[in-house]
């Protein structure tokens, strides 16, 4: 099943303050090295649409909403962890948005 | 149009109260979704209520009648992308669904896009229609008029519509969301013999031989597999030296493609493919390879 949709425009000035801590993930280092991962990339990851459905979600903007909040879809959705991850690794090898764009498309599109 | 006060009444009964209510033909919808397209039909359910005959009688569907393959409001065909039915295109949309009844040759299927008529308002024939031939087949007895998609392929299926003794089916191709075919030129940076290893909490396994190859303008894996299905399948390509596997039935179509489940991710050099890391859902990396020949 698909959930697509146009990608949408990362917020201006946007952090991860939002994004769950450590210690509110149970000690799950899987978990922990994700959420870790995308609070390093705020401004990458709000340009990126999560392809679970939730974007249709009230509250919902961007894969980093996510991993914002103490109901953060993320700790329990393999789809928007595996997304974080891919955006994660892509970015920490050098892709721009866009191509990581074109990659979360390609693999949960 | 023949007016009859008995229909108009129970129309008047079915757009007023549909709570609580035993109808002679009860609402049903069926929703398929296949490879991201949703196709629905919604409509009302004829029962045969022992009549004999259900086409080509006075009590039921009159020959050369347009006929809503339904009852009461016209049933709907819905798609949400673009689809063919007996290769005939159908853009996304809802349409009401009719049918010239025929006693002889083939019937007509007709799709309108106006919607919510009732089935005594058949729509005259117009070039807003879709409309193209169909067969009928004898079946067995079903008492039920029933809509439904018994055959499925990775790229569609048979729409069916059967009452009575009376079966009609159409071949519905969904727009593919990624083609299995490739030029022979995108193909051979990929073809050769390579090896391979399983990678499971950070153990390497034994390396096995992995072949690809180029067969009916797809390129194809083989590998060693404990499953039949997965010992050959297509690489589909998802993106730039990306590949998802699609496996295989006994008929020789493919009925899933592996992804985000397994993508195999190729590296080159000089622009031929030397190695490849798979990785799962989670981006893990499960397996990884890379050519011998």
């Amino acid at each position: 099943m698909r959930f697509a949709g146009p990608h949408p425009t990362p917020r201006p000035g946007i952090t991860a303050a939002k994004v769950l801590t450590k210690d509110k993930l149970d000690g799950n280092a899987d978990l922990i090295a994700v959420f870790d991962g995308v609070r390093e990339i705020p401004q990458v990851i709000d340009g990126i649409r999560c392809q679970c459905g939730c974007a249709t979600l009230d509250g919902y903007y961007s894969l980093l909403s996510c991993y914002e909040g103490d109901k953060a879809m993320a700790q329990i959705c393999h789809i928007c962890q595996g997304e974080g991850k891919l955006a994660v690794r892509l970015h920490r090898e050098g892709k721009s948005l866009e191509e990581i764009r074109i990659a979360i498309d390609a693999k949960f599109g | 149009m023949k007016v009859r006060p008995l229909a108009i009444a129970l129309s008047l009964v079915t757009a007023t109260d549909l709570h609580a209510q035993i109808r002679a033909s009860e609402m049903a919808t069926f929703t398929q979704m296949i490879d991201g397209t949703k196709i629905g039909m919604t409509y009302s359910r004829p029962r045969g209520r022992g009549r004999d005959t259900l086409f080509g009688s006075v009590k039921s569907v009159r020959w050369d009648e347009v006929w809503t393959p339904g009852a009461n409001y016209a049933t709907t065909f819905e798609v949400n992308r673009p689809v063919t039915l007996d290769g005939h295109a159908v853009k996304a949309g809802t349409y009401s669904v009719w049918m010239v009844v025929k006693q002889s040759g083939t019937w007509t299927m007709v799709l309108d896009p106006k919607v919510r008529i009732y089935h005594m308002s058949p729509p005259d024939s117009n070039a807003t229609q879709i409309r193209f031939p169909v067969k009928t087949h004898d079946a067995p007895y079903l008492d039920v008029l029933t809509w439904s998609m018994p055959e499925l392929r990775s790229n569609g299926g048979t729409l069916t519509m059967q009452w009575g003794r009376t079966r009609v089916d159409m071949n519905l191709d969904v727009t593919p969301s990624y083609a299995l075919t490739m030029p022979q030129a995108d193909a051979d940076p990929y073809l050769g013999v390579w090896e391979y290893a399983e990678i499971d909490s950070g153990k390497v396994g034994p390396t096995q031989r992995f072949v690809i190859d180029y067969e009916n303008q797809t390129l194809k894996g083989r590998w060693h597999s404990d499953s039949s299905y997965f010992k050959h399948f297509a690489l589909v390509k998802i993106a730039p030296d990306w590949f998802a596997p699609g496996v295989y039935d006994d008929r020789g179509q493919v009925y899933e493609v592996y992804k985000p489940e397994l993508v195999l991710e190729f590296t080159r050099e000089n622009g031929r493919a030397t190695s490849f890391l798979a990785r799962d859902d989670q981006d893990k990396v499960v397996m990884k390879g890379k050519r011998t020949k």
